[in-house]
C-alpha cells in the first residue's frame, strides 16, 4: 500500500581488510518511488546494493523490504521476497537467446514442479505458453522483439542493460535495485531507459538506482541519497539535493566553497 | 627398522620424482592458470625416449639422458604453440580442462604406438648391485634420483629467484596483462614453461624407470601422483610442489608398506579431496590460490549453443526413432546389433554427463566412477547373491545416488577448476577401490557369471533383446531430458552455467540446481553402468575406471554438449568406429586424444553444434535473399 517503506537500512557497516567501504549507513525508501543513490567514485554504492542483498554479509546493521528482515538470507531467498537487482556490467546470459533470458526472469513464477515438467503435462504447457507471451511484451516494449532468437550476448550493450531490466522485471519484483544501469549507454539509449524506468514506477514498481548519470537522476528520480566515502552525506528531493553544500563539496571538493 | 628406513628412502625416491612433475605442473599453471593433465606423460616419454636412444641408436648414458630430455622439451615446446597457444584465446577455463584431458590421451595414445603396451626394464646408471650404508640397502639409482632432482630444482630456482628472466616469468603468473605491457613476451614466457617442465618430467622419468616399470599409460598414474603434490603444496608455490612431492612418496610408501596399497591410494585421494575442498592454498597455505572470479570458469564468454526447436527437431526425433526401431531387422543379431546395444549404454550415462556439463558447466572428469558403483553394485547383488537383476540395478542407482550426494555435498562450495579436479580425485578413488578390492569385486581381473538382465522371467539374453531394451529406455530418457530442458527446469540450468551470480539474483536456488542435476546424472551413469554389466556377464575395473570417464567426455564434446542429440553422434562415432577398423585397435587411444584435441581448437561446439550453426547460417543467408525482411529462422 502507499506510504510503506519498500527498503529499510539500519545502521550498515562494511570492510574490506581495512578499507572501510560503508559506514552507519542507514536509509528509507518510500514504497513506488523512484529513489537514486548517488555519490562520487568509490562513494561504496555498489556495496551497499551487495550487502541489501546479500551478496556478502554486512559486519553490523541490518536491511529489511516490505518489513521482512533480510539479515542472512541467500541472495536466491533475498529475490524471492520480491527484490531483484540487476548488475554493473550487463550480464545477459550468454549462450543463450534474448527471449530466453527474459524467460529466466520468470523462474519465481514458475508454479510447475520439475517432475511435472519433465512429463510435460498440460499445466506445464500452458504456464509456458503465458510466460512466453509476458516476455514477447516486454520485448516490445523496449523494441526488442525482432531480435528475440538472437543471442544475447551479441546486442549492443544499451540493448543488454534494456534486456536485463525487462529480465529482471518477469520476476514481477516489488522492489527493483538497478546498478548503474546508464553506464555506457549514449543519450538516445539513456532517454530509452528513462521512458522504460518510469513506466516501471508507473506499474506500480519501487525502483532504487545506482547512477552517476546526474541528468538522468535529477530528471526522473523522486528522492536522492547521496554517498560519500561510505557515508550518507545527504537525502532528499532533486532540487534540495542539487544545492547542498556538503554534496557539492564532494563532487567538486573544497574549492567550490571559495567559488 | 631396517625395513622401515629402506621403505622410507623408497618413499623418498619416489616423492623426488613427483616433487620434479609437480614442479613442472607449477611452472605451467603460474603462467597458464591450468595444470597441464598430460605432464606425466612427460615421464613416460622421457623414460622410454631415453631406452630407445640407448638400445636402437646406442647412444651413450652421457648422450641419451640429455637427449631424451632435450626431445621432450622439443615435444613440450611444440604442444604449446600449436595446442595451447591458439587455444588460449577461444577456450575458456573448462575448455582448456578438457584440452589437456586430450593432450593426455593423445600422449598416451602416441606412447602405445610406439612402443606398445609392454611394460620395459631400464638398465640402472650405474650397475644393478644396492650400496649398502649402515646395513641399510639403497639402490645407487636413487643416489641418480635424488641428485636429478635437487640439480634440476636448484637449477630452477635460480633462474626464478636470481634473474631478470626468472623475475619476467613471475609477473607473467602474476598478471599476464600488465607484464605484456611491460614488454615481457608472455607468449615465449609460456613456452618456456612448457619445454621446461616437458624436460623436468623426463629427467624424472629418466632417472625413476630403471627401478620401476614403465608402460605407455604409466604417465596416468604420474599425473595424478604429481597433481596431487601439486596441491598439497599449495598450487603455483614453488617449494610446496617440492615438499608435496616428497611428503605424497614418503606417505605412499608407508601406508602401502605397511597397510596396503589400496589404503595407500585411498588415503591420497582422500587427502587431495580434503585440501581441494578446505585448504585450496595447500596445507602449507601458500599463496597459489587465484582470484576466484563469481562466473563458474575465467577466460573467454561461453558461446551460444545451438540447439533445434519445433518442428524440425520433432521430425528429426521420430525419424531418428525410427531407424532405431527397425534397424535390427537389417542387421540380423550380428555383431553390430551388439555394438549398437553398447552404444545405446553409454548414450544413457553421456546423456546425464551432458546435463551436468553441457547444461548447467560442471565438468567432471571421474564420471564413470558412478557407472563403476552403480554396476559393481548391480553385478554383486546379481551374481553372488542371487538378486533380481532389476532389484540390483535399482539397488546399484541408489547407491550412486548416495555417494553422489555426500560428492556433491561436499564439493558445494568449489567452482570451476577446484570442482573439475575433486571430481577427477573421486573418479580415481573408485578406481584404486575396484582395484584393491578383490574379495568383493574381483579385483583387476573383474568380476564374471554376472546373469543377463532380466524382467518378470523373461532374460535378454541376445544382443537383439538387449538392443531393444537398451534403445527403449533411452529413448524414454531422451522424452524427459528434452522436456526438462526446454521448460524452466532447464533454463534455470543454462542460466547456472551462464553466470551464477545473476542466477541467483533472479532467485534460482543454484546449490540446489547443481546437487540435483549431480544426482540425476550419477543416477544415468549408474543405470549405464549395470547395464554394462549384465550385458556382457562380465565387468572389470578398467570398463568403468577414468579412461572411460575421459573417454565420455570426448565422446560429449565431439557430438555436442548442451543438446540432446550431440551425445547420440559423439558415442556412435566413438563406439562404432573403432569397432569397424579393429586391425588398426593400436591407433584407438591416439584417435581419441587427437580427435579432443582438434575438436576443442577448431569445432568446439562438437559435430551437432557445428552442423546446425552451419545450417542456421545458410538459412539466413537465404532469407536475407527474399523479398521478406523476416527473421531468421531457428531451425
Amino acid at each position: 500500500m502507499p506510504g510503506s517503506i519498500a527498503l529499510e537500512a539500519r545502521g550498515l557497516y562494511k570492510s574490506f581488510g581495512g578499507v572501510l567501504a560503508i559506514a552507519d549507513v542507514s536509509f528509507s525508501v518510500r514504497e513506488g518511488s523512484l529513489t537514486a543513490a548517488i555519490g562520487p567514485n568509490g562513494a561504496g554504492k555498489t556495496t551497499l546494493f551487495n550487502l541489501v542483498t546479500n551478496l556478502y554479509p554486512p559486519d553490523a546493521g541490518s536491511a529489511s523490504c516490505f518489513g521482512i528482515d533480510l539479515t542472512g538470507h541467500p541472495p536466491d531467498t533475498v529475490a524471492a521476497l520480491g527484490l531483484v537487482r540487476t548488475f554493473q556490467t550487463a550480464r545477459a546470459f550468454p549462450g543463450m537467446t534474448v527471449l530466453e533470458n527474459v524467460l529466466v526472469g520468470a523462474h519465481l513464477r514458475v508454479r510447475a514442479r520439475a517432475w511435472q515438467q519433465a512429463l510435460w503435462l498440460r499445466a506445464v504447457r500452458d504456464e509456458e505458453r503465458a510466460i512466453r507471451r509476458q516476455a514477447e511484451a516486454l520485448l516490445e516494449v523496449v523494441g526488442l522483439a525482432d531480435r528475440r532468437d538472437d543471442s544475447a550476448i551479441s546486442l549492443p550493450l544499451g540493448a543488454q542493460k534494456l534486456l536485463e531490466v525487462i529480465r529482471a522485471l518477469m520476476a514481477r519484483p516489488r522492489l527493483l535495485l538497478l546498478d548503474e544501469p546508464a553506464a555506457g549507454l549514449n543519450d538516445v539509449e539513456t532517454a530509452e531507459l528513462a521512458r522504460l524506468l518510469l513506466a516501471v514506477r508507473a506499474a506500480g514498481v519501487t525502483l532504487m538506482v545506482v547512477e552517476h548519470n546526474m541528468s538522468l537522476v535529477m530528471g526522473i528520480a523522486d528522492d536522492i541519497i547521496v554517498l560519500d566515502l561510505g557515508r550518507v552525506i545527504a537525502t532528499g528531493p532533486p532540487a534540495a539535493v542539487q544545492v547542498n553544500p556538503r554534496v557539492i563539496e564532494a563532487y567538486l571538493g573544497r574549492e567550490a566553497e571559495t567559488a | 627398522m631396517r625395513e622401515a628406513v629402506e621403505i622410507a628412502i623408497g618413499g623418498v625416491l619416489a616423492g623426488s620424482v613427483f616433487a620434479l612433475v609437480a614442479v613442472g605442473f607449477t611452472l605451467v599453471y603460474s603462467v597458464m592458470g591450468v595444470p597441464n593433465l598430460a605432464q606425466g606423460a612427460f615421464v613416460v616419454l622421457g623414460a622410454l625416449t631415453m631406452y630407445s636412444l640407448e638400445t636402437h641408436l646406442r647412444w651413450p648414458l652421457l648422450a641419451a639422458v640429455p637427449g631424451a630430455a632435450a626431445v621432450a622439451a622439443l615435444v613440450g615446446g611444440a604442444t604449446e604453440r600449436l595446442v595451447i597457444r591458439p587455444a588460449r584465446d577461444r577456450l575458456p577455463t573448462s575448455g582448456m580442462l578438457i584440452l589437456m584431458v586430450g593432450l593426455l590421451t593423445l600422449f598416451e595414445g602416441a606412447s602405445l604406438v610406439i612402443w606398445g603396451s609392454q611394460p620395459y626394464s631400464i638398465p640402472a646408471f650405474s650397475g644393478e648391485r644396492p650400496a649398502v650404508i649402515a646395513d641399510i640397502r639403497i639402490p645407487t639409482q636413487g643416489f641418480w634420483i635424488l641428485g636429478a632432482t635437487a640439480a634440476s630444482v636448484a637449477l630452477l630456482w635460480y633462474i626464478l629467484a636470481r634473474t631478470v628472466f626468472g623475475k619476467a616469468l613471475r609477473a607473467c603468473a602474476e598478471n599476464p596483462v600488465a607484464a605484456s605491457l611491460m614488454g615481457v613476451p608472455v607468449s615465449r614466457m609460456t613456452l618456456f614453461a612448457f619445454a621446461a617442465g616437458a624436460a623436468l618430467g623426463a629427467i624424472g622419468g629418466e632417472v625413476l624407470g630403471p627401478i620401476t616399470s614403465i608402460e605407455f599409460d604409466t604417465g596416468r598414474f604420474f599425473t595424478n601422483s604429481g597433481f596431487i603434490a601439486f596441491a598439497l603444496g599449495g598450487m603455483g608455490s614453488f617449494f610446496g610442489a617440492v615438499a608435496g612431492g616428497l611428503g605424497l612418496g614418503l606417505v605412499q610408501q608407508l601406508t602401502a608398506g605397511y597397510i596396503s596399497s589400496l589404503f595407500s591410494n585411498t588415503l591420497t585421494l582422500a587427502l587431495l579431496l580434503a585440501v581441494l575442498i578446505w585448504r585450496p592454498g595447500g596445507l602449507l597455505g601458500g599463496s597459489g590460490v587465484r582470484r576466484e572470479d563469481v562466473r563458474e570458469f575465467t577466460g573467454a564468454p561461453a558461446r551460444p549453443v545451438s540447439r533445434l526447436r519445433g518442428p524440425a527437431a520433432w521430425s528429426l526425433a521420430i525419424l531418428g526413432a525410427g531407424i532405431v526401431a527397425v534397424l535390427p531387422a537389417f542387421l540380423g543379431g550380428t555383431g553390430l546389433t551388439g555394438s549398437l546395444a553398447i552404444t545405446g549404454i553409454l548414450f544413457i550415462g553421456v546423456l546425464g554427463l551432458d546435463l551436468l556439463m553441457g547444461y548447467t558447466g560442471q565438468v567432471s572428469l571421474g564420471h564413470a566412477g558412478f557407472m563403476a558403483v552403480g554396476g559393481y553394485t548391480a553385478a554383486i547383488l546379481a551374481t553372488r547373491l542371487g538378486v533380481a537383476p532389476l532389484a540390483a540395478t535399482g539397488a546399484g542407482i541408489a547407491l550412486s545416488l548416495a555417494v553422489a550426494l555426500v560428492l556433491a555435498l561436499v564439493t558445494a562450495r568449489l567452482r570451476g577448476l577446484y570442482l573439475a579436479l575433486a571430481t577427477l580425485a573421486f573418479g580415481l578413488l573408485v578406481d584404486s577401490v575396484t582395484v584393491g578390492l578383490t574379495g568383493l569385486t574381483g579385483g583387476p581381473s573383474g568380476l564374471v557369471g554376472i546373469p543377463s538382465f532380466s524382467l518378470g522371467g523373461y532374460a535378454f539374453a541376445s544382443a537383439t533383446s538387449t538392443y531393444y531394451l537398451v534403445w527403449g529406455v533411452a529413448a524414454a530418457l531422451v522424452i524427459v531430458l528434452a522436456n526438462l530442458a526446454r521448460s524452466g527446469y532447464g533454463r534455470a540450468l543454462r542460466a547456472t552455467r551462464a553466470d551464477q551470480t545473476a542466477a541467483r539474483a533472479l532467485g534460482i536456488q543454484v546449490p540446489r540446481y547443481k546437487v540435483s542435476v549431480f544426482l540425476i546424472s550419477a543416477a544415468l551413469a549408474a543405470l549405464a553402468g549395470s547395464l554394462y554389466a549384465f550385458h556382457f556377464h562380465f565387468l572389470s575395473p578398467e570398463m568403468v575406471g577414468t579412461s572411460r570417464s575421459l573417454e565420455m567426455i570426448t565422446m560429449l564434446v565431439l557430438g555436442g554438449e548442451g543438446t540432446l542429440a550431440g551425445p547420440l553422434i559423439g558415442v556412435a562415432l566413438l563406439t562404432l568406429l573403432p569397432a569397424a577398423f579393429q586391425p588398426l585397435a593400436t591407433y584407438k587411444t591416439l584417435a581419441e586424444g587427437l580427435v579432443l584435441v582438434l575438436i576443442m581448437l577448431y569445432l568446439p561446439a562438437g559435430i551437432f553444434g557445428g552442423v546446425l550453426s552451419a545450417l542456421q547460417r545458410l538459412a539466413s543467408r537465404i532469407t536475407h535473399l527474399t523479398p521478406h525482411a523476416g527473421t531468421a529462422s531457428s531451425g
